[in-house]
C-alpha cells in the first residue's frame, strides 16, 4: 500500500469542502474533496497556532487548536489515540509557527452542514521560514488545481480521460470529476484572489507599514477593520443566543446558533468573528465539534 | 512477446471476472474490462501484472485471484503468482528438508523443460502420483521466485500438476531463445514498465560494467551498465557482448522490462538488435547524467528510478533512526541488544536516518547512511556516543535529529526501489533546500497579474 500524500491546501478550500468520499471496502482510505478537486486524506500544513485548550478532562485529555494561514483557520483535535501530536500541543505556548501532518476529518451535524478538521499525526515547532516555504508550496499547488478546473470549465461534462490527456496527474483528474459533481464549477476567479492575496502575503511590497507583528494578527486580509465596541456588541448577542439554545446542557448546536445570529441582523461572518471572539476570551467553549457552550 | 495481446475473448472474459470476484463485485465487469485492456494495451504490462494491479489499485487482494496464466517458461518474470505451464521434466530429485518450526518432508526439485527455455523447479508439496524424467505434464497455479539472479518456479499448496501425454510438447533440444513476433514498439526510458516485451529504445550509453552470473549451472558474463534519453536513466543488462561503449548512442530493438529491486531495468539478448546512431542524435553525455528532478507520484506508478532528484518536507521520522547498533554478522539493526537472526550479540555502533519525504503528490521513505547523518547532525559518530553515554539513552541522538529533520525542505538524490511496503530512495546526496521565496513569489504573482 502506498502512503497517502501529503496536499497542501489553504485552510480556506479546506474548509471550503463538504464532500467525503469513502474509497470502499473496510481499509479503503476516506478523502475529503475541496471544491477545487483536492484528494485529501493526509494534509500538511504550517501556520500560527493561535490557542491551543483541552476540551476534554485531565485523565482523558482531548486538545483542541487552531492553526491559521493566510486564507483562514485550520482546526486540529488530538486525543489519545494521537499521543505524539497530543504530548506537543499540550506544552504548546501559543502563538508560535506550527507544522501538522494529519489526516483530514469532516463532521457532519444532523442538519447537513459540513465542518472539516485535522487529526494530527505530527505537531512541530517551526519558524518562519518554514511557514513561508509552505505557503510557496501551498501555492504553487492551488495554481496547479486552478489551472486544472480552468481546463475542466471548458469540458462538458468533464471528464478524467480528457484531462489526463492534457496532463493533468490522475489523482487530481479524479477529484475535479468528483468535485464538479458535487460543487458545480468552482468560482475560479475568487480562488484566484485567494492565489494572489496568498502570494502577496509572502512579499514585503505588500505589507505596507505593518510592522511584522501585526501581521500575524492581520491574518485574514479580506476582514475589513472593525470597530471594537461593534465587535463587543456582536460578542455579547451572540452570547445571548448561545446561552438561550443551549437547552439540554449539552452546548448550543451550530446551525441553531447561525439562526438565531441572523435574527439579530448578524452575517455568518459577523458569527464566526464574535465566536471566535469569545473562544479567545474563554468565555465560550465547544463540548463537542458543532456546539458551543458558555462556560 | 507476451500471449495475452493475442487471447481469445472467451479466455480474457474469465480473467475479467476473476478480477471480479477478487474485488467481491466493487467494480463492474465493463469497468474491469475496460480497465485491463488499457494496462494491456496502452502500458503494455504482463496480464499477470495487470491483473494484481487492478485488484491492489481497488482495494482488493490480489491472493484472491484464482485464475492462472498460460505461459511459456520463456515469458515467466520474477514473482509471479499464479502461472499455467506446459512442460516436460528434464530432470527430478527428490530431497529431505526441513523447514524451521515443522517436521521432516520430501521435497522434489529438477528442471523444467519447454519449446522457449529451461527453467529449475521446486515442488514443496506432494503430487498426486509419480513423475519422471521426460513426463509432460500441466501445471496449473505455480508461482515464481528470484534466485541470485535467476526465475525459479515453485509448486505451493495451491499448485495443481495432472500428466499429459508424451506428443503434447516437442522434444527439448536446447538451443537459442524463439525471436519476438512482431516488429519493436519503441518506448521513451520513462515510460518503459516491468513486463513490456519488443521494445525499442533510442538511448546514450552512461556507463557500462561486466559482471558474472550462474546461468543453468554454468558461469557467464552480462554486459551491463546505465543507459539514458531525455526523459530519465534506466539500468540494462545485455545477455550478449554487443560491444557497448560509454557515451555512443543506440537504438536497443527487441529489448524486454524485467524488474531489478523492483525498479525497471531493460534487458536484450541474441534476440535483439543493437543499431549505433549518430552522437548528436541525443543531448550530451554530461547533460543526460544529470539526475532528472521527479515527482514521488510518477516514481510510484514507474515502480521507482535511476538517480533522480526529488524535492520534498521531511514529514516524519522512522523507528530505528538515530544511533543503532548493527549485528556484526549480518548488519541488521539490533532491538533490545538481539539480532533477529543471531540473537544477543554485540553490536557494532551506526549513524542513519529513515524518513518519510514527501512531495505533495506522494511519499517515499528516505534513508540517509552514516555520513549524510553525520553532515547532517554536524557532528560524528563518536561525538553521538559518547553524547548517548553521558545522557545514558540512544533516544538524544534520534530527538536531535528529528528536531532538524522534521517539517525541513530538502532535496535528495539517489536510486528509487519498490516493493510492498511503497518506494525507498537510499540517498546518495541530500541537501537542506533553501529557496527565495520571495522571487518565486513574485514571479507567479507576475505570471497571474499577466494572465488576468
Amino acid at each position: 500500500m502506498i502512503r497517502e500524500a501529503a496536499w497542501r491546501v489553504f485552510a480556506a478550500e479546506f474548509n471550503d469542502a463538504t464532500l467525503e468520499v469513502n474509497g470502499g471496502g473496510d481499509r479503503a482510505p476516506s478523502y475529503v474533496i475541496t471544491p477545487l478537486g483536492a484528494k485529501v486524506n493526509r494534509i500538511y500544513a504550517v501556520g500560527v497556532v493561535t490557542d491551543v485548550e483541552n476540551i476534554g478532562t485531565d485523565m482523558q485529555p482531548m486538545w483542541r487548536a487552531r492553526v491559521q494561514d493566510p486564507t483562514g483557520t485550520f482546526h486540529l483535535y488530538a486525543g489519545q489515540y494521537q499521543p505524539a501530536a497530543s504530548a506537543v500541543l499540550s506544552k504548546l505556548k501559543p502563538p508560535v509557527f506550527g507544522a501538522v501532518v494529519g489526516k483530514s476529518r469532516t463532521y457532519t451535524p444532523d442538519s447537513g452542514t459540513v465542518y472539516t478538521s485535522i487529526r494530527p499525526e505530527i505537531v512541530k515547532t517551526v519558524d518562519e521560514n518554514a511557514r513561508d516555504y509552505w505557503i510557496l508550496e501551498a501555492c504553487q499547488s492551488l495554481k496547479r488545481r486552478l489551472d486544472a478546473m480552468a481546463e475542466a470549465s471548458r469540458m462538458d461534462p468533464p471528464s478524467k480521460e480528457a484531462l489526463v490527456k492534457l496532463g493533468v496527474r490522475e489523482s487530481l483528474a479524479d477529484g475535479i470529476v468528483q468535485a464538479v459533481g458535487h460543487y458545480g464549477m468552482a468560482d475560479l476567479s475568487r480562488y484566484t484572489a485567494m492565489l494572489a492575496e496568498a502570494l502577496r502575503y509572502l512579499l514585503p511590497e505588500y505589507r505596507g507599514d505593518r510592522s511584522p507583528e501585526t501581521v500575524v494578527a492581520d491574518i485574514a486580509p479580506a476582514a475589513p477593520e472593525k470597530e471594537p465596541e461593534a465587535d463587543a456588541g456582536r460578542e455579547t448577542s451572540v452570547l445571548e443566543v448561545i446561552v438561550e439554545l443551549d437547552k439540554d446542557g449539552k452546548g448550543a448546536p451550530w446551525d441553531a446558533i447561525l439562526t438565531g445570529a441572523k435574527a439579530k441582523g448578524l452575517s455568518k461572518e459577523d458569527l464566526e468573528e464574535a465566536i471566535n471572539g469569545l473562544l479567545d476570551k474563554g468565555l465560550v467553549y465547544e463540548p463537542v465539534l458543532g456546539r458551543m457552550k458558555k462556560i | 512477446m507476451p500471449q495475452e495481446r493475442g487471447l481469445v475473448k472467451d479466455e480474457l472474459a474469465s480473467h475479467v471476472r476473476d478480477i471480479a470476484r477478487a474485488l467481491g463485485g466493487k467494480l463492474s465487469e465493463q469497468e474491469i474490462e475496460k480497465e485491463l485492456s488499457s494496462y494491456l494495451n496502452v502500458y503494455r504490462v504482463s496480464l499477470d501484472t495487470a491483473k494484481r494491479s487492478i485488484v491492489k489499485k481497488h482495494g482488493g487482494n490480489p491472493a484472491n485471484l484464482a485464475i492462472g496464466i498460460n505461459k511459456t517458461i520463456r515469458e515467466l518474470l520474477p514473482g509471479e503468482q499464479s502461472v499455467n505451464l506446459l512442460v516436460r521434466l528434464v530432470s527430478v530429485n527428490e530431497k529431505e528438508v526441513t523447514p524451521e518450526g515443522q517436521g521432516t518432508k520430501k521435497i522434489l526439485f529438477g528442471i523444467l523443460g519447454d519449446p522457449t527455455a529451461t527453467v529449475p523447479f521446486t515442488a514443496w508439496e506432494p503430487l498426486n502420483g509419480p513423475v519422471a524424467t521426460g513426463d509432460v505434464l500441466r501445471v496449473q497455479n505455480a508461482y515464481t521466485k528470484e534466485y541470485r539472479g535467476q526465475i525459479q518456479v515453485n509448486f505451493g499448496l495451491r499448485t495443481i500438476v495432472s500428466k499429459e501425454k508424451a506428443d503434447a510438447l516437442p522434444e527439448y533440444k536446447g538451443g537459442s531463445p524463439l525471436p519476438y513476433a512482431g516488429t519493436p514498439t519503441p518506448f521513451q526510458v520513462d515510460r518503459l514498465r516491468e513486463g513490456t516485451s519488443n521494445v525499442a529504445v533510442t538511448a546514450r550509453i552512461l556507463s557500462t560494467e561486466t559482471r558474472e552470473v550462474e546461468v543453468e549451472g554454468a558461469k557467464k558474463l552480462v554486459y551491463g551498465g546505465v543507459l539514458a534519453d531525455e526523459t530519465g536513466k534506466t539500468r540494462f543488462t545485455a545477455w550478449k557482448d554487443f560491444g557497448l561503449k560509454e557515451d555512443e548512442v543506440v537504438r536497443i530493438e527487441g529489448a524486454y522490462v524485467r524488474p531489478w529491486r523492483g525498479i525497471p531495468e531493460l534487458s536484450f539478448d541474441e534476440r535483439s538488435n543493437v543499431v549505433r546512431l549518430k552522437g548528436d542524435t541525443l543531448p550530451p553525455l554530461t547533460k543526460l547524467a544529470e539526475s532528472p528532478r521527479v515527482w514521488v507520484e510518477d516514481l510510484a506508478e514507474r515502480g521507482g528510478g535511476v538517480d533522480v532528484t526529488v524535492r520534498g518536507i521531511l514529514i516524519d521520522m522512522r523507528e530505528g533512526s538515530g544511533l543503532v547498533y548493527r549485528c556484526p554478522e549480518c548488519r541488521r539493526v539490533l532491538r533490545k541488544g538481539a539480532c533477529r537472526i543471531h540473537g544477543e550479540v554485540k553490536g557494532d555502533p551506526d549513524l542513519r536516518v529513515k524518513a518519510v519525504l514527501d512531495d505533495g503528490s506522494g511519499a517515499l521513505t528516505a534513508v540517509f547512511d552514516r555520513e549524510l547523518t553525520e553532515a547532517l547532525l554536524d557532528k560524528t559518530l563518536d561525538a553521538c556516543i559518547a553524547q548517548a553515554k553521558e545522557a545514558m539513552s540512544q533516544d538524544i541522538v534520534r530527538d536531535e535529529l528529528a528536531d532538524i529533520l522534521v517539517a525541513q525542505p530538502m532535496e535528495t538524490r539517489g536510486n528509487v526501489t519498490s516493493d510492498d511496503y511503497g518506494l525507498m530512495m537510499i540517498v546518495q546526496t541530500a541537501k537542506i533546500l533553501k529557496v527565495d521565496v520571495q522571487q518565486e513569489a513574485r514571479q507567479m504573482l507576475e505570471g497571474l497579474e499577466g494572465s488576468a
